[in-house]
C-alpha cells in the first residue's frame, strides 16, 4: 500500500509503471504459485507467468466471469479455488532460516497477510452470491480505500453521517463503516430500510441533525419524497452520497432538485462505486468527474462487452478488474458486468487535480440490456435508459417495468405510482409520451398502489430495488 | 480499563476498592460536569457529588427508568441529556489550555475527540417506546471491543476459532458486540446479518463453506435454522460452541439445540448464554458448563450492579432474588446511573469466586427473568388475570411435541368490550395424537400461567414460520396482542 498523497499526485507514466511492477509481482508471487484456479489455468493454457511483464501483456490471460466462481451442486468449497493459499509450513521454515542468516526479521508478518479474517459476498441480484474471502491485509486495504474515498468526497469527522445502505455482508456497507470509524465522524449504521424502515431513518436524520446521508439512489429519492408524509425535516442535510445501484447523472440532478424542494441546507449529491471483488471502493470528487481508482489496489481495463477487445481512452465498455495487492479471494481480469458509459481516462482530474485513473460516466448494468423480438426483427432495449428516464421524473414515486412476450412481438408494461401532489392522469400521459419518443415497441403505462409496487420491487426488502423484470 | 487477566483474579475486596475509586472519579469528573441530565438531577436533589465516595453511597441517587431516557414526540432529543459532553463553555476553557500546549493544542483536541466525540450509535429494541439511541465515543468503542473479548475469553474462544455471527443486523448491541469482539480478538468471522439479510439457505452454505467452530444466534431462529439444516442433510460437524443473545434461553431449548447439532454431525457442543442490555453498552457471558449454571461474569471496572427489591427499591443481600440495577463507572457517550433494568435475577448477585472457572469478578445468577423482549407487556391482564407471558417460553420451547408455536391474545368477535381470548398456534413435532396433546397443553398452560387457552390451532411449520416472521422480522413474533384498543 502506498501513501495516498503521493499516489494521487503521481504523473500518469509513473502510475502506469507502478501498476506494471505490482502486476508482475502479483502474478509471479501470488497468482502463478499460490492461487489454485489461476495456477491451473496458466498451466492448462501454457501461460508463462514470467512473460507477463506489465499491463500490455494482460491480453494473454483469459477473462474470469462470475459463473467461473459459482460452486457446482454438492461442492460448497469450490469458491476456495479463488483464494490465495498461505505459505506452507516448510516455506515458512525456509524463509525463517534464510532471513535469520542475514539478520532480518522472520516472515510472521508476511504469513499474517494470508490469514482469513472476514467473508463477504458478491452483491449480485441475478446470479447466485459468491463468497469473497478477505484477509486482515485486505481489510487494511479496504479501510485505506475508505479513507481515500472520504478524502475525495471531502468528508471530515465533523460530518455526522447516516449510513442507509442496506446491510449485506458486502463491501459497500463495510467500507462505509470503516470510513466513518476511521475518520471519527458520528455515524449511525442503520442497515437501510429493510432493517430500520424509512420513518426511523428519517427521524435519525432529523434528530441527529445529520448533514450527510448515504443511500441507494432509489431509496434517497423515496426518502426525500416521503419526508413530508412523516412530518419530518431534513433542514440540516447538506449532501447525499449515492451508490450500490445505477446512479446516472439524471438521478443526481433529480435528487438535487428534491433536496432543494424539501429545504435542505445544501444540495450536494456525490457518487461512489464499490464491489466486493475489487476490495477497493472508489468515489467521485464531483458528479461527472469520474470514479477515482486506487491504482495500487486495482487495475481496471475497459473492454468491448461482446468481443472482449480492450478499448481506448474514454470509450464505453465493460469494467474488468485485476487485484494488484490482495490476498484471500483474488481475481485476474474479472468481468464485473458493469458498463462504464464514459470509459477510462488517465489524465489528471480537471476538478480535484488528482492524477489517478478514473472511470467515467454512468455505470450501467450489462444485465439490463435486453434483446427483444420486434415486428421487424430483434430490437435492443437498454433497461438502464428506462431507469434513467423514470428516476429523473419528479412526479413518479415508485415504478417497475415488465417485459413480456405476446406471440410475434415482445412488449413492455410500465406500472407506476405518482407523487401525491400530482395529477395521476397527467403523469401517466407524460410517461407514455416520453416512452413513445424513445421506444418503437408496444407498451402500456398504468398506475397501481404504493404497497403493490413497493412489494414488487422489493423496496425495504432487497439490498436494492429491482425495477425491471423480464417475464419472457 | 483494567487488564482482564489481572481483574478476573483480584480478590473481591480489591475489586470493590477499585469500583469505589472509579465511581468517585466518574461522578466527580464526568457525570457532575458533563452529563446534563445527572448534573441537574444532583443539583435538584441537593446531592453533593463529593459525598458519593463509593458503592454504598449510590443509594443516595434516585433511580433512572427507561421512560426517563426514551424520546417522546414532545422531546425527541431527550437522549442527548444522557450523553457525557463537555458543553461549549467547557470546550472554550480547554481551547485556551490547548493553545498554551507545546503542540499547539493538536494532541489535546485529539484526546478530547477520542474521549467524547460520538462515533457509533446503538438503539434500544423497545416495541412500545420509541427506540432510544445510545452513543459510543472512540474510547467507548475500546470498552466495547474489550468487553467482546472478555465475553469470548469467558467462553474460552481463541483466535484459532472460526466464527459466524447470525445475529440479525441492526444498530443493536448483539450484532456489534460480536463484531467488535471478534475483530479485537482477531477471530476470522462472517457477520451475516442473519437469515433476514442473507437468507437461510445462503447462511447454511456459508456454514459449510467456512466450517465455523463457533456461532452466535437469537435462540428462536437458531432452532428453526438447525431444523432446516437437518432436513437438508447439511454437515455442521465443525461446530463446537453456540452462544445465544437477544432473548432468554429456556433449558429445554438448549437440549433441543444440542440434539439437532448431533444430527448435523457436531459432537459435544456447548450451548452458552449471554446477558446484555443496550443501556449498559456491553454484554456478559455465562461461564461455560454442560450441566450447571454459574452465572454471568461482569466487568467491574466498567460498571457496578446492585440488586434491589423491585417494590421497595431497597437493596437485597448477596444471592437474594432482586431486580438488576446498573450503574456506569467508566464510560463516555451515553451513560446511565442506577438504571432499573426490569430484569429479575432469581439467584441475585454473587461475589465469591466462580466455582467453575475461578474468576473473582461479580456474577449475576444465570436464572434471569428476562423481561427485555416483552418488557412492555410481559405482565398482562388477560381475562382479568395478570398473566406472566414469560412462562410460555420454557413450557413451549422445551415441549417435546412442539416444533413451532405462537400465542395470540385477541378479543371475542374482535369487539374491544367483549371477553379476552388466548389462542395457541402450534406446528406439532411429527405425527402426534392431537386430542391428547391439546388436553395436555391446556392443562400445562393453566398450571404455568393461570389462564385457560381458548383454542389450540394446528398449523404447518411453513405457515407458522411465516406467521412468526422468522425470516422477515428482527426477532420472531412469539406473543402477539391483537386485542383492539377502546
Amino acid at each position: 500500500m502506498q501513501a495516498w498523497n503521493k499516489i494521487s499526485r503521481m504523473p500518469a507514466g509513473a502510475i502506469s509503471k507502478m501498476q506494471d511492477e505490482l502486476l508482475q509481482k502479483m502474478i509471479t508471487e501470488q497468482f502463478a504459485v499460490r492461487h489454485p484456479y489461476y495456477r491451473n489455468l496458466f498451466k492448462e493454457s501454457g501461460i508463462n507467468a514470467a512473460e507477463i511483464k506489465g499491463v500490455s501483456d494482460l491480453g494473454r490471460i483469459p477473462f474470469t466471469e462470475k459463473k467461473d466462481m459459482l460452486a457446482p451442486p454438492g461442492e460448497p468449497l469450490y469458491p476456495k479455488q479463488f483464494v490465495i493459499d498461505p505459505p506452507s509450513e516448510d516455506e515458512e521454515k525456509d524463509k525463517k532460516k534464510g532471513f535469520s542468516l542475514f539478520g532480518k526479521k522472520d516472515s510472521d508478518a508476511d504469513t499474517a497477510k494470508y490469514r482469513f479474517a472476514s467473508l463477504y459476498f458478491t452483491a449480485g441480484r441475478t446470479a447466485k452470491a459468491v463468497p469473497i474471502e478477505y484477509t486482515g491485509y485486505d481489510l487494511e486495504n479496504l479501510k485505506e480505500a475508505g479513507a481515500r474515498a472520504f478524502d475525495i468526497l471531502g468528508l471530515t469527522r465533523d460530518d455526522t453521517l447516516i449510513n442507509a445502505f442496506s446491510y449485506a455482508p458486502n463491501a459497500y456497507f463495510w467500507q462505509m463503516f470503516y470510513s466513518t470509524l476511521g475518520i471519527g465522524s458520528t455515524a449511525l449504521q442503520t442497515g437501510g430500510g429493510r432493517v430500520l424502515g424509512m420513518e426511523k431513518i428519517l427521524k435519525a436524520v432529523d434528530n441527529l441533525e445529520a448533514p450527510v446521508l448515504a443511500a441507494s439512489p432509489g431509496y434517497a429519492r423515496f426518502a426525500l419524497q416521503t419526508l413530508g408524509h412523516f412530518g419530518l425535516s431534513a433542514a440540516n442535510l447538506e449532501r447525499i452520497i449515492i451508490g450500490i445501484d445505477f446512479a446516472p447523472m439524471e438521478v443526481v440532478e433529480s435528487i438535487r432538485k428534491l433536496m432543494k424542494s424539501v429545504g435542505t441546507k445544501n444540495n450536494l449529491v456525490q457518487r461512489i462505486y464499490f464491489n466486493s471483488e475489487a476490495k477497493s471502493g472508489m468515489a467521485e470528487c464531483e458528479p461527472g468527474f469520474g470514479y477515482h481508482i486506487n491504482p495500487d489496489h486495482l487495475l481496471v481495463e475497459i473492454v468491448d462487452p461482446e468481443s472482449g477487445t480492450v478499448l481506448g481512452t474514454g470509450e464505453k465498455g465493460e469494467i474488468v478488474i485485476t487485484n494488484l495487492d490482495a490476498r484471500g479471494t483474488a481475481l485476474l481480469r474479472f468481468r464485473t458486468g458493469d458498463i462504464a458509459s464514459g470509459g477510462l481516462v488517465t489524465e489528471p482530474c480537471p476538478n480535484c487535480k488528482r492524477t489517478v485513473p478514473r472511470i467515467m460516466g454512468d455505470i450501467e448494468r450489462k444485465e439490463h440490456f435486453f434483446k427483444l423480438q420486434g415486428k421487424a426483427g430483434e430490437v435492443l432495449l437498454n433497461g438502464n435508459q428506462i431507469r434513467r428516464m423514470m428516476f429523473a421524473r419528479d412526479d413518479v414515486l415508485v415504478w417497475f417495468a415488465e417485459i413480456s412476450s405476446s406471440g410475434a412481438e415482445d412488449y413492455l408494461r410500465v406500472v407506476m405510482k405518482n407523487v401525491s401532489e400530482t395529477d395521476e392522469t397527467a403523469v401517466l400521459k407524460a410517461v407514455e409520451e416520453s416512452l413513445k419518443a424513445e421506444y418503437q415497441l408496444p407498451f402500456t403505462v398504468e398506475s397501481s398502489s404504493l404497497d403493490a409496487i413497493a412489494n414488487k420491487i422489493g423496496l425495504e426488502k432487497l439490498v436494492t430495488e429491482q425495477n425491471i423484470f423480464d417475464n419472457r | 480499563m483494567e487488564n482482564w487477566d489481572k481483574l478476573s483474579k483480584m480478590p473481591y475486596k480489591d475489586i470493590k476498592e477499585m469500583q469505589d475509586r472509579k465511581l468517585r472519579a466518574f461522578i466527580g469528573n464526568q457525570i457532575y460536569l458533563y452529563s446534563p441530565y445527572y448534573s441537574k438531577l444532583l443539583k435538584d436533589h441537593k446531592i453533593d457529588p463529593l459525598k458519593i465516595k463509593g458503592i454504598e453511597d449510590l443509594k443516595h441517587l434516585p433511580f433512572t427508568y427507561k421512560w426517563d431516557i426514551a424520546p417522546t414526540d414532545d422531546n425527541p432529543k431527550k437522549h442527548k441529556d444522557f450523553v457525557i459532553r463537555p458543553d461549549e463553555e467547557v470546550t472554550e476553557k480547554y481551547g485556551h489550555l490547548a493553545k498554551m500546549s507545546m503542540t499547539g493544542g493538536k494532541d489535546m483536541v485529539e484526546d478530547r475527540v477520542y474521549d467524547f466525540k460520538p462515533v457509533h450509535i446503538h438503539f434500544t429494541t423497545g416495541r412500545t417506546a420509541l427506540p432510544t439511541p445510545f452513543v459510543y465515543s472512540k474510547r467507548d468503542l475500546e470498552n466495547l471491543r474489550e468487553s467482546g473479548t472478555r465475553l469470548m475469553n469467558v467462553f474460552q474462544f481463541t483466535n484459532k476459532d472460526i466464527f459466524i455471527n447470525c445475529f440479525p443486523f441492526a444498530p443493536h448491541l448483539a450484532f456489534w458486540t460480536s463484531y467488535f469482539g471478534a475483530e479485537k480478538m482477531n477471530v476470522a468471522g462472517f457477520h451475516s446479518g442473519g437469515g433476514k439479510i442473507v437468507g437461510t439457505n445462503n447462511l447454511m452454505d456459508a456454514f459449510e463453506y467456512m466450517r465455523p467452530t463457533v456461532s452466535v444466534f437469537i435462540p428462536g431462529y437458531c432452532y428453526y435454522f438447525l431444523r432446516e439444516a437437518v432436513k437438508q442433510g447439511r454437515d455442521f460437524s465443525s461446530i463446537k460452541k453456540i452462544f445465544f443473545g437477544g432473548e432468554r434461553v429456556p433449558p429445554g431449548l438448549k437440549d433441543k439445540i444440542k440434539e439437532l447439532l448431533t444430527q448435523l454431525g457436531a459432537e459435544d457442543v456447548m450451548v452458552l448464554a449471554t446477558y446484555g442490555m443496550t443501556e449498559a453498552k456491553v454484554a456478559w457471558g455465562e461461564c461455560p458448563s454442560h450441566d450447571e449454571y454459574f452465572g454471568y461474569h461482569t466487568y467491574p471496572d466498567m460498571e457496578v450492579f446492585e440488586t434491589i427489591d423491585p417494590e421497595s427499591g431497597e437493596p437485597v443481600g448477596e444471592g437474594e432474588e432482586g431486580e438488576v440495577v446498573y450503574t456506569a463507572i467508566d464510560w463516555r457517550g451515553t451513560a446511565v446511573l442506577r438504571y432499573r433494568t426490569g430484569d429479575i435475577a432469581k439467584g441475585g448477585l454473587l461475589y465469591e469466586p466462580c466455582p467453575n472457572c475461578g474468576r473473582t469478578v461479580p456474577r449475576i445468577s444465570s436464572n434471569i427473568q428476562r423481561k427485555s423482549e416483552m418488557k412492555e407487556f410481559s405482565m398482562t391482564k388477560v381475562k382479568g388475570t395478570l398473566v406472566n407471558l414469560n412462562n410460555f417460553f420454557p413450557l413451549l420451547m422445551s415441549h417435546p411435541d412442539v416444533e413451532e408455536w405462537q400465542v395470540e391474545m385477541r378479543k371475542r368477535n374482535n369487539d374491544p368490550f367483549d371477553l379476552d381470548e388466548i389462542v395457541l398456534y402450534v406446528a406439532p413435532m411429527g405425527d402426534i395424537n392431537r386430542d391428547s396433546f391439546v388436553a395436555d397443553i391446556k392443562q400445562k398452560v393453566l398450571r404455568d400461567t393461570e389462564v385457560s387457552l381458548t383454542d389450540v390451532i394446528f398449523k404447518s411449520v411453513p405457515e407458522l414460520i411465516a406467521q412468526l416472521g422468522m425470516e422477515t422480522e428482527l426477532k420472531e413474533k412469539r406473543i402477539v396482542d391483537k386485542r383492539p384498543t377502546t
